[in-house]
């Protein structure tokens, strides 16, 4: 296993104290390393990777470990690379709103710093607490705002990328618009680390809204033709939400304490045009309908409570009682409805604990669920058979390694498969970056 | 009476001819070859060996594959309107024009997306669902012919991709047509994220490097509630400068911002769509706020304070929808209009923190005077892409090469305030050099190992985007590799 001459090599790279061996090695969530290592400059990083590459080591990479539960097909790989120590604010151009980051950062904290300038990184992760900005990119993690917002790919405008042989390279730039040679930027985004190590990320930056209001449009009915039907005619007003989210009646209780169909219809403006909006949601409201507004401070509150609903893989106990699984689905859409509605009857049919949501104006939703294994299997498998009946795709965010095993957490591999292989190879040809983190086993 | 059939002996004319079914959907003489021997950027010029007219994908298909094989170079152009030569046949391509494919396969307003094929005009798309109020929202000033191929090739930008973004941030799918001739869709159904590495990122904006698009879904939007335009004018150009700079950092996000220096106004108000501009203030700024009509006065009444705060001269909102119309027609073919006051002009692309506006408008002066070269600036004064317009006139010998120079130089003033050479007209054969303002030999490496990835025999549109010596710079990064093993 591992011998005391392997430290020895590593600590002439680093400090003694940025080495810790695992008396472990292993996680329930797996992606873990026989030895932590804990880099605080660039150089570091990439004298980690050169060690690593030249003495065919494999290393796996952590921010702030949210998302361990998410893909990887190694319990425990030789190194793990955490970037908690690599953090802080590299430049922030203010009157430009660009602002440059080390990867590391924790993305709660990055928004605090940058609310003093009134402005924001225009991305809405979950557990933004815990999760570091790099992986946030790098899980291209995006949540109901990205239909007023965009995602990281909208974001993002460049990037440091330490590689598998240390060498680091550039993509993009610092100014907003930019479209000399590829746009690399958009390979590493949503990568799950498999092709380098992000170092620096250059975020463009919106300023923060003047006024928010949430507005909360339950269906009691239960019917999800009147849901739809308002969506339809809603979308094709003039009105501009940052999010026009379905939630399930299991999520809405949860949240609202009402359990039913529920529309969160989010708008984010001056005061004037926000209100205006309202009004032109009540006017538009269907029968048989209750709804709510939650103004400035209740808003945010509503959406802090919402980014800690899904399970979370840096948690100290994160398997808890029952097994717990996240689910990205995307669809075409309106056809948000019938995954989320799968979500609710899947509940009864397979006896798991459902909560859901989805963006009937971008085609994403989320789905948790928790049960005994089995069952919770049973119903990953449903929902994917349903997602791909609607020619839309499953990939499942979260999940106890002893079932990644069984089931292929992202899915079938698309026909040009050897495309993404083909980048792998050309950039970590001895694969030894987040080895089978991603899909096909890249 | 002209002969029918195709008079050439050259087998690979008659094999490409027999896959577009006939002499209808080919040219090979030279009197017809030489249309296609520049686009836009008319600096440099090379007869392609022919240019077909494909129909549909699988011809597309089937072009590439007959090249592929016979080890034919190759290259897609649309409307031929790139400014950087990307559609150039630098090594005697067969062009596949993909002018014939320009079908709008299927709009879904609910869902809010439309298919097309790459030959589809831009400015069609918004005007085929401009009724039912949606509109595509990359706006090129070439709209009104450029293909939407074109733009994701480019990725095209515009005056109103300040709000909106440019063509990658409306893109959900793509056909493409991969340089051996296998026919791979990414992003089925228009779904965002789909699960691998994001390709349609990478595809967009390659400058038909790395593959043929065939089809294109893309995103449509719901047109806004209300729209104002202002047009500031303004003595001093600092001041204007300052004036974005503010608008910025203030944290409004116009929907559009765009600004004109003295020689630019001599020119459109020369040209076909005058508005009577004055000829003695040094610059102007269009501005347009859009969205929710409740909450775009107060935006508008900010901009106004902003201005007279910067000492602006005249500063009014259009009344009119007519006027609003008249102001953008001006802005819109201030590129053209140069033409008005010079016999050539080169077109420059430079993008810069925003705040460093004042700074290097003072050094494209310079440079200017330099060169002994007029230089107009047009240009997304929102997100600091600069078009410098290199005035010259290319039948006085040695001046062509004055302005490309000046260009060139314009470009550095770019790249020395942490800016980039192209914000979205492209490298192509135009700013192959300049790469190294902003790029590692290293970092072009890299780029070149991904197109090797998709693209292995660089047959397709081969010379473009990377500098000459790329070569060795590949065996260097391969050597390393090999090393690292
Ligand atoms: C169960 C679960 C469900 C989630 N569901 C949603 C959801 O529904 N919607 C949503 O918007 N967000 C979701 N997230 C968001 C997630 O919590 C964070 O937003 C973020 O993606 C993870 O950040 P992290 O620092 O914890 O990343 P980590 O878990 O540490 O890493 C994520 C991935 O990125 C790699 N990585 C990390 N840092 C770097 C770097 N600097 N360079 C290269 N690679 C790196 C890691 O190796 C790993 O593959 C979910 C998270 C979890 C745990
Ligand atoms: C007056 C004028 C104003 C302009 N204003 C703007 C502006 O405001 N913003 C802006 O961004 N650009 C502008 N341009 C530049 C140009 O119009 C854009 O780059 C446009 O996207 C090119 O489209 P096209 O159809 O003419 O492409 P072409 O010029 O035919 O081709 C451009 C490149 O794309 C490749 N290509 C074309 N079609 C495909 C395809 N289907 N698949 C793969 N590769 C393909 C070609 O090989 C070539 O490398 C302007 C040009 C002019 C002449």
């Amino acid at each position: 296993m591992l011998s005391l001459e392997w430290k020895d090599e590593l600590t002439a790279i680093l400090s003694e104290k940025q080495v810790q061996i695992e008396e472990h090695g292993s996680h329930p969530l797996g992606n873990s390393g026989h030895v932590t290592v804990y880099p605080q400059s660039e150089e570091e990083i990439s004298n980690i990777l050169r060690y690593a590459n030249t003495h065919g080591k494999r290393v796996c990479i952590v921010g702030g470990g949210t998302k361990r539960g998410f893909g990887g097909q190694l319990e425990c790989a030789d190194i793990l690379l955490s970037l908690a120590n690599y953090s802080g604010i590299v430049e922030h151009a203010a009157a430009d709103m660009t602002v440059t980051v080390k990867s590391g950062t924790v993305f709660q904290q990055l928004q605090d710093y940058l609310a003093e300038y009134r402005q924001k990184v225009a991305l809405d992760p979950v557990w933004p607490q815990y999760a570091t900005i790099g992986g946030v990119i790098s899980a291209n993690d995006s949540g109901p705002k990205r239909l007023g917002y965009g995602s990281a790919r909208d974001s993002v405008i460049g990037l440091r990328i330490v590689y598998p042989d240390g060498t680091v390279i550039r993509s993009g730039g610092k100014v907003v618009k930019n479209v000399a040679g590829y746009d690399m930027n958009k390979l590493f985004i949503g990568a799950m680390g498999t092709l380098g190590v992000i170092s620096e990320i250059t975020l463009k930056l919106r300023p923060l809204p003047k006024y928010e209001s949430l507005v909360l449009l339950s269906f009691p009915s239960g019917n999800l033709e009147e849901v739809r039907s308002f969506a339809v005619q809603f979308l094709d007003s003039m009105m501009e939400p940052v999010c026009f989210e379905l939630l399930s009646p299991s999520l809405s209780e949860r949240l609202i304490g009402q359990r039913a169909y529920t529309l969160a219809i989010g708008f984010e403006d001056v005061e004037s045009a926000v209100h205006y909006q309202e009004e032109f949601v009540k006017r538009l409201q269907p029968p048989n309908t209750t709804i709510r507004i939650l103004p400035q401070e209740e808003a945010k509150s509503f959406w802090q409570t919402f980014y800690t609903i899904g399970p979370n893989g840096a948690a100290p106990d994160p398997l808890g009682q029952e097994i717990e699984a996240a689910v990205k689905i995307g669809v075409v859409n309106l056809d948000v409805l019938h995954i989320v509605r799968e979500s609710d009857l899947l509940q009864e049919s397979c006896h798991v604990h459902i909560e859901a949501h989805g963006g009937l104006g971008h085609g994403l939703c989320q789905v948790y669920i928790k049960g005994e294994s089995e069952s919770v299997a049973t119903a990953i498998e449903r929902l994917r058979t349903a997602a791909s009946g609607l020619g839309g795709y499953a990939v499942v965010k979260h999940l106890p390694f002893s079932l990644r095993k069984r089931i292929d957490v992202w899915g079938e591999n698309p026909s040009y498969f050897f495309l993404l292989d083909g980048i792998k190879r050309k950039i970590d040809p001895n694969r030894i970056l987040n080895n089978q983190r991603f899909i096909g086993g890249i | 009476m002209r002969k029918k059939g195709i008079q050439t002996n050259d087998p690979h004319i008659q094999a490409l001819a027999r896959i577009v079914g006939g002499e209808k959907s080919i040219l090979y003489k030279k009197e017809d070859l030489i249309a296609y021997d520049c686009d836009g950027f008319t600096v440099h010029r090379h007869l392609p060996k022919a240019v077909v007219f494909p129909k549909n994908t699988e011809e597309v298909a089937a072009i590439v594959k007959y090249c592929h094989e016979h080890d034919l170079p190759f290259l897609a152009r649309g409307a031929g309107t790139g400014l950087s030569g990307g559609a150039i046949p630098l090594n005697g391509e067969v062009i596949i024009s993909l002018v014939r494919m320009k079908r709008l396969i299927s709009v879904d307003l609910e869902n809010r997306r439309a298919v097309v094929e790459p030959g589809f005009v831009n400015l069609k798309l918004t005007n085929s669902i401009s009724d039912r109020g949606y509109y595509y929202a990359p706006d090129p000033s070439s709209q009104y012919c450029c293909t939407i191929g074109g733009n994701v090739a480019e990725n095209a930008g515009g005056a109103h991709c300040l709000k909106y973004g440019v063509t990658t941030n409306h893109i959900l799918g793509l056909e493409v047509v991969l340089p051996n001739g296998e026919i791979i869709e990414i992003g089925k159904n228009g779904i965002p994220d789909p699960p691998g590495y994001d390709l349609i990122g990478l595809l967009t904006g390659s400058e038909g490097t790395l593959g043929i698009v065939t089809k294109i879904t893309v995103r449509i939007l719901k047109n806004p509630e209300a729209k104002q335009t202002v047009l500031a004018y303004f003595d001093r150009v600092e001041d204007a400068s300052q004036a974005v700079s503010d608008i910025i950092s203030e944290g409004m996000v116009p929907a559009a911002l765009e600004m004109m220096d003295q020689t630019a106004i001599e020119g459109v108000e020369a040209a076909a769509f005058p508005v009577g501009h004055p000829k003695d203030i040094e610059a102007l700024l269009l501005i347009e706020v859009d969205g929710i009509s409740a909450g775009i006065s107060e935006q508008i009444e900010e901009i106004l304070r902003i201005c007279r705060n910067r000492n602006v001269r005249e500063v009014k909102v259009a009344q009119t929808e007519e006027e609003r119309a008249r102001w953008w027609a001006n802005r819109k073919t201030g590129f053209g209009a140069m033409g008005a006051i010079s016999p050539d002009y080169l077109v420059q692309d430079g993008v810069i923190p925003r705040s460093k506006l004042p700074e290097v408008l003072k050094n494209i002066q310079q440079i200017s005077k330099k060169y002994g070269l007029r230089i107009a600036n047009i240009f997304h004064a929102g997100d600091g892409n600069l078009h410098p317009l290199v005035l010259f006139d290319a039948s006085k010998p040695g001046e062509t090469e004055k302005a490309l120079a000046a260009g060139s130089e314009c470009l550095q003033a770019c790249a020395a305030v942490g800016g980039s050479i192209t914000g979205e007209h492209g490298v192509g054969i135009e700013k192959k050099e300049e790469m190294r303002f902003i790029f590692s030999d290293e970092e072009i490496a890299a780029q070149i190992d991904i197109r090797d990835v998709f693209n292995p025999k660089n047959l397709l549109n081969a010379g473009k985007l990377f500098p000459t010596p790329g070569r060795c710079v590949e065996v260097k990064r391969e050597k390393k590799q090999r090393q690292s093993l």
